[in-house]
């Protein structure tokens, strides 16, 4: 029997504040990944200007193509497709990679798969480990919080999700009260291995008979708790109030997943999006699958893999190119581009 | 040498395909504020009415700006692209001297305009010599008070009374304009010599200077609202956007 070929996809991801494109062997394996972010452009404003994202997008689009390919040793000839990012996310920031993916597969004959982001960061754990599926996915970042079931390699539901703030977004809210720039969650993180659950904030929606998470009730409870301390001039400590607030937000994300463990039991678990890289989530969520009686493989992918990177992109793009899902050039962004939602949340 | 022009600049997504003098091709989707969606396909459209490949195309040119700064960004980093991969020519111009150039033949004072609201525009002036464009009120993003005495200073030093005006904004007020400009006698351009035409982009292209497809980027004219508060509140200097951007 023939040995089947290697796919080596060149992938884009622009769709917030990071620039990047690596090449991706078999959907497996990370020959580059080259990530320019603008982080210190946005600490200026204290969070991501819509505007200024595209701006610096646009600045270093051909040249960290070039450096992918470089940092790959491929050429053009080699790789098998283009694949970007076209939704969810900013659309001016969107429409970067999708540009540029666009006018690299005219220019190169290459097919052209268009990704959706939450796929490519849950799809980060194939970079790391074999999935078994059915497989479920906690995919928590600035701009979602989602509990992810997954059929197959292209088949995913969405069975809970927020229902107003995302996890990262209020981290970075609460870190303003605090003084922590945006980003703020690998500071909120730290100070809260140091301090101690003081406040008791509340664990919204902890009771209800579904998968939703709310963070919005608890950002208000401790801005009002801060701000009612700065009234009355009494000093809190930071520690213990990033120690509260976290521990509010891993009470809600660790019950949640794991009432969902137990009932679909899945194969594998994946801990995906920026807030996966929080080490106090990673800790609570591998000793609470440790108790369980039926254990999932878990796979949380290494730090880098979490945040936005186009790697993660061109593991998700293989499944598609396997499957044969191409985009044609009429490829636009889709800023508000979601997952199917599982029939028991559509009422 | 074949011209692969592109305007995503204004609502009026433009494509021409130039050989020299001649326009082989060209097309235009008239406010279409998709042009994401549209361009690729136009592109492909031409090319195979011409006969031609992506490949064959010896100098992209692009609409540089000002205009809209998510349509510029879908142009310019397509040709940076096209440039980049191909290992072909790349050349960008003005939005506005392409406007002006459709009165490249007449030797009036014309002012090329693009509505940025709130009584501000991006403009210029351009007059022309042999057809070439000399822009003799800078491009800039202006107030409408700005842009009327600076036209009234540019016909004063060209010696023209008689002044084009093209683009989009200008003929509504053109009542208050010529109010604003006794001495001078205005004509407003009619339709079509309203619109970016990337056929005239293709012409202008032929002598204009080869960018760098690396270093090529979209000219916005304006600073961002965030970047102007933040220059605004700590006094802190803009800085290079190389400042700002780092490979982890």
């Amino acid at each position: 029997m023939p040995e089947k070929k290697d796919v080596r996809i060149l992938a884009y991801e622009s769709s917030c504040d990071e620039t990047s494109t690596a090449v991706v062997k078999n959907g497996r394996e990370i020959e580059s990944l080259v990530v320019a972010t603008q982080i210190k452009s946005h600490q200026r404003f204290g969070g991501v200007v819509p505007e200024v994202a595209s701006r610096h997008h646009i600045e270093v689009i051909t040249q960290i193509t070039k450096e992918a390919l470089a940092e790959a040793g491929t050429n053009w000839a080699d790789l098998d497709a283009i694949a970007v990012t076209y939704g969810p996310g900013l659309v001016g920031a969107l429409l970067i990679g999708v540009s540029a993916a666009k006018a690299a597969s005219m220019a190169t004959g290459l097919p052209l798969i268009g990704v959706d982001h939450i796929m490519g960061h849950i799809m980060a754990a194939q970079l790391t480990d074999e999935i078994t599926y059915p497989a479920l996915a906690l995919q928590v970042s600035g701009g979602h919080t989602e509990l992810v079931l997954m059929h197959d390699p292209l088949n995913f539901e969405i069975i809970g999700d927020t229902r107003d703030d995302a996890a990262g977004e209020a981290y970075d809210k609460i870190g303003r009260v605090l003084g922590v720039n945006y980003p703020a969650g690998k500071t909120i993180d730290a100070w809260a291995q140091e301090g101690h659950d003081t406040f008791h904030f509340p664990r919204a929606m902890l009771q209800e008979d579904n998968y939703d998470f709310s963070f919005s009730g608890l950002k208000s409870a401790f801005i009002n708790t801060a701000h009612h301390a700065d009234q009355i001039h009494e000093q809190l400590n930071k520690k213990d109030l990033a120690a509260s607030f976290q521990a509010a937000v891993i009470d809600v994300l660790a019950e949640k997943t794991v009432r969902a463990l137990k009932q679909y039991e899945p194969k594998t678990f994946i801990l995906g999006g920026g807030v996966a890289a929080n080490l106090g989530l990673r800790t609570r969520l591998s000793q609470e699958i440790n108790k369980l009686a039926q254990q999932p493989k878990v796979i949380m992918p290494p730090l880098k893999l979490c945040g936005d990177n186009a790697a993660m992109i061109g593991a998700a793009a293989y499944n598609l190119f396997e499957a044969g899902q191409f985009a044609d050039l009429t490829l636009n962004a889709n800023p508000s581009l979601e997952l199917p939602y599982a029939a028991s949340m559509l009422n | 040498m074949k011209i692969l022009s592109i305007s995503t600049a204004t609502s009026n997504l433009s494509v021409a395909l130039t050989e020299n003098e001649r326009t082989v091709a060209a097309a235009e989707e008239t406010d279409r504020r998709n042009h994401s969606e549209h361009l690729d396909p136009l592109i492909n459209q031409l090319l195979k009415q011409a006969g031609w490949q992506l490949a064959d195309i010896d100098r992209f040119a692009v609409a540089l700006g000002p205009g809209s700064y998510t349509g510029l960004r879908i142009g310019v980093t397509t040709v940076k692209m096209f440039a980049s991969i191909l290992n072909k020519e790349l050349v960008g111009l003005s939005t506005l001297a392409i406007l002006a150039d459709n009165f490249a033949h007449s030797d009036q004072l014309v002012v090329a305009a693009l509505d940025a609201r709130n009584d501000n525009f991006f403009a210029g002036a351009y007059i022309f010599k042999n057809g070439q464009p000399t822009n003799v009120v800078p491009d800039g993003h202006y107030h409408l008070d700005k842009l009327l005495a600076a036209i009234k200073q540019a016909a004063q030093e060209q010696g023209k009374k008689n002044v084009i005006l093209a683009g989009s904004g200008l003929s509504e007020r053109s009542e208050a304009l010529q109010a604003a400009l006794p001495d001078l006698s205005l004509t407003f351009a009619q339709d079509q010599d309203n619109q970016v035409h990337a056929s005239h982009l293709g012409q202008l292209a032929r002598s204009a200077k080869i960018l760098d497809p690396d270093q090529v980027l979209p000219r916005y004219l304006r600073r961002t609202q965030a970047e102007m508060d933040w220059h605004r509140k700590t006094g802190k200097p803009f800085g290079q956007d190389s400042d700002y951007v780092e490979e982890v």
